[in-house]
């Protein structure tokens, strides 16, 4: 079987469990998750095979070599000749590599193609082996549900979509699919959408989503403006030229083969401003919290392990773009930085177990982001190794949180409850070890990726301290034909380096751009490491209050709960306890043995020449894991202090809060100012458009409407039914015709 | 003319259709209820068989009276498989109306007269696209009209079938005694029935003759002058043949009536097979003005007269029929006779794509001073549109006259008074379609993405369909016209469909409103018998897969509009979708390596 053949499989298999359930749900009736769990378990297994086939085919050269593997499987549309680039424009086609008739006229084809390469790869076992934890938990949490066959359904739909989001070599396939996961998230997210509050959490989320994708929507339309193509990978074109695709190899490969100034930074923003929307970044972070109202399992699967990274993903992705334009980069670290100390501080009220986490999965976004704008490899992979120990403890977090919820009879208040670690022991130990992960405390998962987090933010405030740890290690660097003369750039690497990438043809125009670059500087660079250490601290302080609340003190239990508050069946516990494993181990595994960077890096999107150089040996910083986990220690004592036995969130943490407590817990008002500012104007608008409309072009619109009409009953007339009306009818337009031809022409 | 052995091997198919009717004939003297129809069945499934594993070399294969190339190629396919499902619902049609009447009239006589005489009606179709002679054209045309009326009398089960039946004989009787008057006005323009003949004679009409004593001099028999009046004659009663077969203005007005007054599988027949006999007949007129390419044959200004008159007469005739029928459909509360101004919107769109290869020919023929037509002038080949709508259109028509069949009868209003059981009523009406997404989801769900098709909505073919209308019509560049510039008629005409589209949403989409947001406490019986059933489901799975992927079947339409254009052998294919293996990497062999 060829890995394309694989490949394909991945996405098939939930969708035909999809379908399957669809049909034959209701005859399952209570096996109806039999489809989907199947479906979604081998889609895991083929993703494993591929990761490892993916893997192996890297062997032990030293050098990080582009790895992908592209399946193209059909053309779906092709518009001819439909796009001519300027003949001045050397953005459009790398010089290089490419014959004459990069200029000449180019088709609009929609091809349906997959890709393979490392980076997907990584995506496609987590959102499988998530998934089918997902998938075997929810046999327990949801049993009784009517919606039962529904909810199985929409995760198999879910798991297909996302496959083909990670696996799509094309940006309209990206954006065909980055809908239909939002179109999954807002079902599944009104999955009770008898209860008026999911409805409207459904409608916030997908709304809210609508500005994110309308971002994407016009950065393709760019893209395709730009480029002239919207593939990822390199085509040929009938008479046999290469037509460069925008992550290509040979455009790759060249140095000037991406459009920095406004247009690269236009598409670069626009591409953020999707990404915020669809992984809850400020501003467009709202719709997050309230998508808790979905069942537990979908909030787990998709609101904090899969969906929610795809903005990661498609910064990841898309990274050649962003390395030609500066600004936008370190746009992309400050709105990270930001979302995530924002939404570490409203976590620290928060009453609500669910909400403290989806607040705790902003704020780790925003990490991602964060380190993603740093714009090094070390970033980079960084912020997919953070995505990939993420996804597993805040996964086992939502779990615990589901199995509380499901015992305590749907209360998630933690003042309702405490004390749960005798009565729940498995869930107890479980959560423990994912808030350990989250903290960032030694050995568990979370504290190796937020150290290369923060080891990729110090290399950017502190360039010179990097410089000379990298020059120690200069020896480990391989060799990279495709690179520049590196010794040149070396110290480049801080802040000058990237806008020193920048290519030539451009330069002069992005160096005075908008003002973002001016933002491009070691003084914010230390500003935003020092936020991430406050934020280390204020995650750690959140997590344990959360686990001090629920588990730890007297036992409280909800009158809801009745007298049947017992630990969560086995096949609800048994994703916890195989969760725990990658929360406790895959960090360290990872870090120690460097796998996950050495592979990461061969996927096509990282190297570009632009990164490639920025590539540093990785090596444990001591002194930031000190930090960090001091950081931690501290977050964790402070919640100790507050809330270790406590029943309830205690007069101690008002006092040292005093007023701004009220604005953390109001969620520091931001839904009122976008209800004041944003909404309220709409309605306004929309009131005396609604007038407009029903005065005006109503009528109108009637009026035209009642013309065909009108003809319709002209015409009709003519429809005597007497036979020989119509004959004669007929033989007076063939003799109108005759009159009209010989006359006329 | 010589008729020799081959002749009759590349005419294998069509003799397989009509020995299959002579069984039927005869079988139905013995046989009981559906035996008819399943020979039918088998016939065409042979015929289809048949006529596929004929070369399609894309070169033209002229013997006796027929010619065989890549448009008569694609036609013929088009005609069996349209005939094979139809001859899917119209067995279910026949299971239907033999329970609807008690009487075992219907269980008596069988159904071999109507299988045999429809397969007779396919085969000739099929010669339409075959003809390469005037007579054989004809005499083709007359085999899928007569078929037709014996069909239509057959189903005269009440006073409405006969009147319908009896309306379209006389007015089909008119059509053919005009088009028999421009078989004549070809007769006299080329000296000879035959088409290849006539259009060589037409071509060099006038060429000959220094411009400026235009019409003196005689070529052949006659005149240019001469020209001049036969070639408006000509095109004009030519256009009534076509239009009458394609319901399009002037000759539309039958439609409706007939449509209503007979049966559901006649009025299906109806809206599909006589479509194709009259987009053919006008392609081959239109083609005789075309030189083949690569010959270096100029033409004269005989042959630009025509391609500028037909592309007149074709664009006004297009945009005024789509008008009216779509128009008149707004009108209609019964589902045939809505259907019907539907087909004859449809008929509207197909010629748009006609009016626009024509124009494309002339402005050819104007610019290269007559030498020949460039290759890559018709990329978007207006005729290759046509052919594409074509398909798509028969597609979701007979899959919606398939499920409609399939519907069968509404639940009947019971009574407990009367002891005798009350009459089964048809559905008719619109509002026989009420809530018929709870009472059968899936027919509610196949009907409505046929409508949504016919509506032109992405992203099923319908709307590639009328895409490529539409941007084959945009293509045309200017140059002479009537009135103003030839550009700016075809603006106008795309602006025409695009509005029509529109319109024709609204009748569509009340057929889906009436399906999905209302309810009816009747339902209906779904006693149109299983065959139907199938055939609307296999239209709905094709459909499906074209809208997934069009390329296909637009690219044969594409190459069936070419050959016939004059475009032989330009086809364009999409960039393929290779991965360069990058210089220091050869991913793909050493995953071979490693799975081994």
């Amino acid at each position: 079987m060829t890995p394309s053949f694989l490949l394909v499989l991945v996405p098939l298999l939930p969708l035909l469990a999809a379908i399957a359930t669809v049909i034959g749900g209701r005859r399952l009736g209570a096996r109806a998750h039999l489809p989907a769990v199947v479906g979604i378990a081998a889609a895991a297994v083929v993703a494993l095979s591929l990761l490892v086939v993916t893997a192996r085919s890297r062997g032990n050269a030293e050098t990080p070599r582009p790895i992908d593997v592209v399946a193209p499987l059909w053309q779906w549309a092709t518009v001819e000749d439909a796009y001519a680039p300027a003949h001045d424009s050397h953005a459009a086609v790398p010089g290089t590599a490419v014959g004459e008739d990069a200029y000449s006229a180019r088709p609009f084809s929609i091809s349906i193609a997959m890709r393979l390469d490392p980076l997907t790869a990584t995506m496609l076992v987590i959102i499988t082996s998530v998934g089918l934890l997902v998938a075997i938990y929810s046999i327990g949490y949801m049993h009784d549900d009517p919606g039962y066959p529904r909810f199985f359904a929409l995760v198999a739909m879910f798991v297909f979509s996302m496959s083909m989001l990670v696996a799509a070599s094309n940006f309209l396939l990206v954006y065909v699919f980055w809908e239909a996961v939002g179109a999954c998230s807002y079902l599944l997210i009104g999955f009770w959408f008898q209860k008026p509050e999911a409805a409207k959490a459904a409608k916030k989320a997908f709304l809210v989503n609508r500005i994110g994708d309308f971002g994407l929507a016009v950065g393709v339309f760019l893209l395709w403006l730009t480029y002239g193509t919207l593939d990822f990978h390199d085509t040929f074109s009938p008479d046999g030229t290469i037509l460069p695709g925008i992550l290509g190899q040979t455009r790759l490969a060249d140095v000037s083969g991406y459009v920095g100034g406004i247009v690269g930074t236009a598409i670069c923003l626009l591409l953020l401003l999707a990404a915020c929307g669809k992984s809850a970044q400020l501003p467009l972070h709202v719709w997050l919290p309230d998508a808790m109202e979905g069942p537990t399992p979908a909030s787990a699967l998709i609101h904090a392990a899969t969906m929610v990274t795809a903005g990661v993903y498609l910064i990841a992705r898309s990274a050649p773009l962003f390395m030609a334009c500066p600004g936008a980069l370190v746009t992309v670290s400050i709105i990270g930085m930001t979302t995530a100390l924002v939404a570490a501080l409203i976590g620290t009220v928060q009453n609500d177990l669910k909400r403290v986490l989806a607040y705790s999965t902003i704020s780790q976004l925003g990490y991602m982001f964060a380190c993603l704008g740093t714009g090094t490899l070390l970033g980079f992979t960084a912020a997919i190794f953070h995505l990939l120990t993420h996804a597993f403890f805040k996964a086992l977090l939502f779990l615990g949180a589901g199995s509380v919820m499901h015992s305590m009879g749907g209360v998630i208040d933690m003042r309702r409850f405490g004390g749960l670690r005798k009565l729940m022991p498995i869930t107890a130990t479980t959560f423990l070890i994912g808030s350990l992960a989250l903290a960032g405390i030694a050995p568990f998962a979370g504290f190796f990726s937020k150290d290369e987090i923060l080891a990729s933010l110090h290399s950017k405030g502190w360039p010179d301290v990097h410089h000379s740890t990298e020059n120690e290690h200069h020896a480990m660097i391989p060799d990279l034909p495709s690179s520049r003369s590196r010794s040149g750039t070396m110290h480049d690497v801080g802040y000058r380096g990237v806008s020193g990438d920048n290519n030539h043809s451009n330069s002069h125009q992005a160096s005075n751009l908008v003002g973002l670059d001016a933002l491009n500087q070691p003084a914010v660079w230390k500003t935003l490491f020092w936020m991430a250490l406050i934020t280390a601290g204020l995650t750690a302080f959140y997590t344990f209050r959360a686990v001090f609340m629920t588990f730890t003190g007297p036992l409280r239990i909800p009158d809801e709960a009745g007298d049947h508050a017992h630990e969560s069946p086995s096949v609800m516990t048994t994703p916890l306890l195989i969760l725990a494993i990658p929360a406790t181990l895959i960090g360290f595994i990872l870090f120690t043995t460097e796998g996950l960077a050495h592979f990461l890096a061969a996927t096509p999107s990282f190297t570009a020449p632009s990164i490639v150089e920025t590539a540093t040996a990785s090596v444990f910083h001591w002194d930031l894991a000190i930090q960090g986990t001091l950081a931690a220690a501290l977050g964790i004592v402070i919640a100790a202090v507050g809330h270790l036995g406590r029943r309830s969130d205690g007069p101690q943490l008002e006092r040292w809060l005093g007023p701004v407590r009220p604005f953390l817990e109001h969620r520091m008002f931001i839904d009122q100012l976008y209800a004041a500012v944003i909404v309220k104007p709409i309605e306004a608008v929309a009131f005396l458009a609604a007038i407009f409309d029903r005065s005006f072009i109503d009528r109108s619109v009637r009026f035209i409407a009642h013309l065909p009409l009108a003809l319709g009953g002209v015409v009709r007339r003519l429809q005597s039914g007497v036979l020989q009306r119509y004959a004669l009818a007929g033989v007076i337009g063939v003799l109108a015709i005759i009159v009209f031809l010989a006359w006329r022409l | 003319m010589t008729t020799s052995l081959e002749t009759f091997l590349l005419l294998s198919p069509e003799i397989t259709l009509f020995l299959a009717a002579l069984i039927a004939y005869l079988a139905a003297a013995f046989s009981g209820l559906r035996a008819g129809w399943l020979v039918a069945v088998t016939g065409l499934g042979i015929a289809i068989l048949v006529s596929g594993s004929q070369p399609d070399s894309g070169s033209t294969i002229s013997s006796g009276p027929i010619t065989i190339d890549g448009f008569s190629f694609y036609i013929r396919l088009l005609t069996y498989t349209t005939g094979l499902v139809l001859a899917l619902i119209q067995s279910g049609d026949y299971w239907k109306a033999a329970v609807q009447d008690d009487s075992s009239q219907h269980r008596r006589r069988g159904t071999g007269e109507e299988a045999g005489t429809f397969l007779i009606l396919l085969a000739g179709l099929s010669l339409v696209g075959l003809a390469n002679d005037l007579v054989l054209l004809f005499i083709a045309l007359e085999l899928v009209s007569i078929p037709t009326y014996i069909l239509l009398a057959l189903k005269r089960t009440d006073a409405a079938g006969q009147e319908a039946s009896l309306k379209y004989f006389f007015l089909s009787l008119i059509a053919s005694a005009l088009f028999l008057y421009s078989v004549a006005c070809l007769y006299g323009l080329g000296g000879s029935t035959s088409l290849l003949a006539i259009g060589n004679q037409i071509q060099s009409l006038g060429s000959l003759s220094p411009p400026t004593v235009e019409g003196s001099i005689v070529v052949g028999t006659i005149t240019a002058s001469m020209a001049a009046v036969l070639l408006p004659v000509m095109l004009g009663t030519a256009l009534a043949g076509a239009a009458f077969r394609m319901a399009a203005v002037p000759m539309h007005f039958y439609a409706p009536d007939v449509y209503q007054g007979t049966s559901t599988s006649n009025a299906a027949v109806l809206s599909t097979l006589p479509k194709i006999a009259g987009i053919v007949m006008l392609a081959r007129i239109i083609a005789l003005a075309i030189p083949p390419l690569g010959s270096g044959q100029t033409i004269g200004p005989v042959a630009e007269t025509l391609l500028l008159q037909s592309w007149h007469l074709i664009a006004i005739v297009a945009a005024v029929t789509m008008t009216v029928g779509n128009c008149m459909a707004l009108l209609q509360n019964n589902l045939r006779r809505l259907l019907a101004c539907s087909s004859i919107a449809h008929a509207g769109y197909l010629l748009v794509g006609l009016a626009a290869v024509t124009a494309a020919a002339a402005s050819e023929q104007g610019q290269l001073g007559g030498e020949s037509i460039t290759a890559t002038a018709l990329t978007l080949d207006g005729l290759g549109s046509s052919l594409f709508y074509l398909a798509t259109y028969l597609l979701a028509t007979v899959g919606l006259f398939g499920g409609l069949i399939y519907l069968g009868h509404r639940w009947p209003e019971w009574s407990t008074s009367s002891s005798k059981r009350p009459r089964l009523e048809e559905i008719e009406t619109v509002d026989d379609l009420n809530g018929l997404s709870t009472t059968n989801p899936v027919a509610a769900f196949c009907l409505a993405t046929f409508l949504l098709s016919l509506a032109g909505i992405p992203p099923l073919p319908g709307f590639w369909g009328k895409l490529s209308l539409v941007t084959s019509s945009l293509s045309i560049d200017g140059g002479d016209a009537a009135f103003g510039d030839r550009k700016a008629w075809f603006i106008g005409l795309s602006i025409v469909l695009v509005l029509n589209a529109a319109i024709a949403a609204a009748y569509y989409l009340r057929l889906i409103t009436a399906m999905y947001f209302k309810s009816n406490d009747k339902g209906v019986q779904a006693d149109g018998g299983l065959s139907s059933g199938l055939a609307m489901v296999v239209c709905l799975i094709v459909l499906l897969s074209i809208s997934i992927r069009p390329r296909g079947l637009f690219t044969a339409a594409l190459r069936a509009g070419n050959t016939l254009s004059g475009n032989i052998a330009t086809e364009t294919m999409p960039p393929q979708t290779i991965q360069i293996p990058p210089e220091d990497s050869m991913f793909a062999s050493e995953i071979q390596k490693g799975t081994r």
